[in-house]
């Protein structure tokens, strides 16, 4: 045997002496480092140039702060990406995920309790005349005069909650020199959705405590997470709860009241009792299923969002002027938010059959996530995406409708999906967070952040991006006299 | 939150030994189970929500199956599964575990509907060529090459390192034996060597889900094309007893064979069971005195100190399998191309087939202890499942003059080698104070020692 190379190193050389050494990969810090806003770590190149993209990103803190480039990355050289660690694939680009919200039978719901029964049967998970009829049950109380109905109501919600601020904790509540600093979270928006929605479906007062149990320990126990068992205890104590209370509503029905005490019509779960699907009345799982979803649905999302808006107004000195100028433009801070930073980052989808979509192909039965975060920032729809505008000439922010908005040079965003799933609460949640945000402007003058208070960025200067996070805390000051 | 309500929360004992008295099955065989002694019935309105409701999996959370601790010791998240959620379904992952033998072995068996993907799949380059793995000549050009090399190779590599006093087992000789017999195999010029050596672990280690170890093991696949083109026209030309000459002179259906088919073939023909087989075998005899001392007693044992280190530490940990229908199995349906992660590591330590499954037992008596010919069970026993080598054939058991199978010939090419090592170097043992252990190198690689520092 003749004696070339030693085979040791040889053998580091097509290994890789690090990985040998066993410390390569450990540290996640250490593979993305946190950058630059706009700026990407390099992950390598294929010979062509194309950059490559390693699926662990999408664990990382780097990713969860500054995603915007990362999927910049995806729609402009991997518009469908298959991430091999998660056997899933993405769509990223507007248009391509259009294409799929519509077509839902050849991108059906099927993946079927993603919840992991924490929900229940929920109507997400159904698909093509089935997803119709049973979302149209309680979609129909959610949208159009039924929504007007009880605009009033949201609007006393508001103002009772703004009235309690002289009663809030001392912690999150501060008064000094004629300047108030108050927590924005504790103050209105953690609890003003619950209340919204425990009003809406006509749950009884002292259901409110209930409510944030169910809510927390639901939300958490969603997805295979280890707060999952808990999901299960709260989502079988919501039932319980809502059996007694619809066996109580189908022999009397109970009613919703506008300002003056007049009977407006029948609160959702009365209504509910009374549906009908294929001539026969819905069992009290099944109205379990709908209420489970409607409270994990308008809760976090619409905090999220109240959150998000205030956060990056108050960051744009002159757009807030412009508000504060002319209430009326809350509705394009509400679309912009959600354009910027929604709170949900897109929907998972099944291919019902094989397909291939930019030369990629995927397999039937796949699971296929349609990035709703990366579609509203396609530099192909929105002109400069990653600003925050609320002027931009580009973005439709009119009444949101079913199958989108694309007309005139103006497009909606994708925080609420598009097509027969388009999200059933949309805009009820519209109507939460412009109204409650006109009632705390009119109450605040001159707000902004209190930025000591507020998570810093990386230079330790700059309050610290939104990225695909929500904020948690937004700490205001505004002047009391 | 009452206790009652706790209790009715509490999952249904699926598949593990008797019934809970309050469980039932469903219409369609899904273990359901009453709350409250009422019965429940499916919450459904369609055939895909028929699983079983109210199962908790907080006993594991799902990214802990892709962390950097998995990928050191994969053993305790396994046995988790393996105890209490046998068909696991994984939502970060998008796919299912098989963790159990039984349930194991029974997907491994079912063609029908379940198929393999080969590495050439999970690599995007399907249209590329053709495995030649399991035509005659090549495997009898390779059975040919290991027995007439094996031991002499063996002895060289050991002669080389003998005088040093010490050495690194896992590098010198786990990985470096199954490169020298290959490329003998092969017939490879001497001074091709290391290049072949990169090449070949760049493309072995490519396929997985590493975008930049892909870029370089594409890249080492059109190296190999472009080195093996010439010699295969050598070959072909003027024949000789290799490997490389054997699929020079195959002209199949598909044409010619050509040098994409042959790098094709390697892919698909991977050394890892030798390599990790040889390198978990010394790690465990080196880490397990007595044992150590039964197989020096006794060399006969070789073989079944290889078996049992199959078992106890198999190399490849998972193969993957994906359904071909939606088929409904373990009281789950699971949707067509759903991905299975069938565990050879959690199913080699299985306590319903093996006793105390986690010791290194050199010849335990309830392991299958002869080779088990694409079976799982002989003699009624369950033989430790080695998953490179799970791979069926579609040469017939029956005939006197079917190849002798890949597995015979690996399990005696290990201990041929390990025989030499044993022999040459009588007072070999662990370096003071080296701490070797198993990790893959990344997640999804083979399971295996990458140090093994020893004197003698």
């Amino acid at each position: 045997m003749m004696n070339t190379e030693p085979f040791a190193s040889v053998f580091a050389r097509a290994v890789g002496a690090d990985a040998l050494a066993g410390d390569s990969d450990s540290d996640m810090q250490a593979l993305f480092p946190l950058m630059p806003l706009g700026q990407t770590v390099d992950m390598g190149h294929a010979p062509d140039g194309t950059p490559l993209i390693d699926p662990r990103l999408f664990y990382s803190a780097e990713f969860r702060r500054n995603p915007w480039p990362y999927y910049r990355l995806m729609r402009d050289h991997y518009p469908v990406f298959h991430n091999q660690l998660n056997n899933t694939y993405y769509v990223t680009r507007y248009d391509d995920m259009t294409e799929c919200y519509f077509d839902d039978i050849g991108f059906n719901t099927i993946p079927k309790g993603s919840s992991n029964g924490v929900l229940g049967n929920v109507t997400h998970e159904l698909s093509g005349v089935e997803h119709r009829r049973r979302r149209n049950l309680f979609g129909q109380h959610l949208v159009g005069k039924a929504l007007d109905n009880r605009v009033p109501a949201i609007e006393r919600l508001a103002q009772e909650m703004i009235d309690d601020w002289e009663n809030v904790d001392a912690h999150w509540k501060i008064d000094r020199d004629g300047v108030r600093t108050i927590e924005l979270g504790q103050a209105f928006a953690d609890a003003f959705p619950v209340r919204v929605v425990c009003d809406v479906l006509g749950f009884p007062k002292e259901a409110r405590g209930n409510f944030v149990y169910w809510y927390n320990s639901i939300m958490g126990g969603l997805g295979a997470s280890e707060t999952h068992k808990q999901g299960m205890e709260a989502r079988q104590h919501l039932e319980d709860y809502v059996e007694s209370i619809v066996e109580e509503r189908r022999a009397r029905p109970t009613f919703l009241y506008d300002n003056d005490g007049n009977v407006i019509g029948k609160d959702i779960i009365s209504k509910l009792c009374e549906s009908q699907v294929d001539g026969d009345y819905l069992s009290t799982e099944e109205i379990t299923a709908l209420i489970a979803l409607v409270v994990a649905g308008g809760g976090e999302t619409t905090r999220g969002t109240l959150m998000n808006m205030w956060y990056s107004l108050l960051q744009h000195p002159d757009q807030t002027d412009a508000v504060a100028r002319d209430e009326s433009l809350w509705d394009a801070v509400f679309h912009e938010t959600l354009r910027h930073s929604n709170p949900i980052g897109g929907q998972p989808r099944h291919n019902t059959f094989d397909v291939q979509i930019h030369g990629i192909h995927i397999p039937a039965g796949s699971l296929i996530e349609m990035v709703n975060f990366s579609g509203s920032h396609d530099e192909r729809i929105f002109k400069d995406p990653d600003s925050f505008n609320i002027f931009r000439p580009d973005l439709y922010t009119g009444k949101l409708l079913r199958s989108g908005y694309r007309k005139e040079g103006k497009c909606s965003h994708m925080a609420f999906g598009v097509g027969p799933h388009m999200c059933p609460g949309a805009w009820i949640s519209h109507q939460e967070a412009v109204i409650g945000s006109r009632i705390i402007a009119r109450t605040m003058k001159n707000p902004r952040i209190n930025v000591d208070r507020m998570p810093k960025d990386i230079d330790g200067v700059s309050l610290a991006p939104i990225g695909i996070n929500k904020t948690r805390e937004l700490w205001l000051d505004y002047d009391l006299a | 939150m009452s206790t009652e309500l706790k209790e009715a929360v509490k999952p249904p004992s699926y598949g593990a030994g008797a019934p809970d008295k309050d469980a039932f099955t469903g219409r369609n065989g899904v273990p359901l189970y009453a709350r409250n002694g009422v019965q429940s019935d499916y919450r459904t309105y369609e055939i895909y929500q028929r699983e079983r409701v109210h199962e908790a999996t907080d006993k594991i959370r799902p990214i802990q199956l892709v962390s950097e601790e998995f990928a050191r010791d994969p053993y305790p998240a396994l046995e988790i599964l393996r105890e209490n959620y046998p068909f696991y379904r994984d939502w970060l992952g998008n796919s299912f575990w098989v963790t159990r033998y039984d349930d194991v072995t029974s997907i491994f068996t079912d063609e029908a509907n379940f198929e393999t993907r080969p590495k050439r799949w999970f690599y995007g380059i399907e249209d590329l060529g053709r495995d030649l793995g399991q035509e005659l000549p090549v495997l009898e050009a390779q059975a040919r090459g290991i027995d007439a090399n094996a031991e002499r190779i063996a002895r060289e590599i050991v002669e080389g390192f003998a005088s040093n006093g010490g050495t690194d087992l896992a590098i010198e000789f786990a990985a470096r034996f199954p490169m020298e017999l290959l490329a003998c195999v092969l017939d490879l010029p001497r001074q091709d060597f290391p290049q072949f050596v990169e090449r070949y672990w760049r493309m072995q280690r490519g396929h997985l889900w590493e975008p930049k170890t892909r870029q370089s093991g594409l890249q080492a696949i059109r190296d190999l094309v472009a080195y093996f083109r010439p010699l295969i026209e050598a070959r072909r030309a003027a024949p000789g007893d290799d490997l490389v000459s054997a699929i020079a002179g195959l002209d199949t259906d598909g044409g010619p064979a050509t040098a994409e088919d042959l790098v094709i073939t390697l892919l698909e023909q991977d050394h890892e069971t030798l390599h990790g087989a040889l390198s978990n075998m010394w790690f465990l005899l080196l880490t397990h005195p007595e044992q150590m001392e039964r197989v020096k007693a006794e060399r006969r044992m070789l073989k079944f100190a290889y078996l049992e280190t199959l078992r106890h530490s198999a190399p490849v940990l998972t193969a993957h399998r994906f359904s071909r229908h939606e088929v409904e199995r373990f009281g789950r349906l699971i949707p067509i191309g759903a991905l299975l992660h069938c565990s050879a590591a959690a199913a080699n330590r299985d306590p319903r087939q093996y006793k105390n499954p986690d010791d290194f037992i050199v010849g335990r008596k309830d392991l299958c202890q002869r080779e088990p010919r694409g079976q799982y069970r002989a003699d009624g026993l369950p033989a430790g499942i080695a998953v490179g080598l799970g791979k069926p054939t579609r040469h017939p058991a029956v005939p006197e003059d079917r190849p002798r199978s890949l597995y015979a010939i690996t399990r005696d090419t290990a201990t041929t080698a390990s025989n030499v090592l044993l022999e040459m170097l009588p007072a070999l043992k662990l370096k003071p104070g080296a701490a070797p252990t198993l990790r893959c190198l990344r997640l999804g690689e083979m399971h295996t020692c990458w140090s093994l520092p020893v004197i003698f």
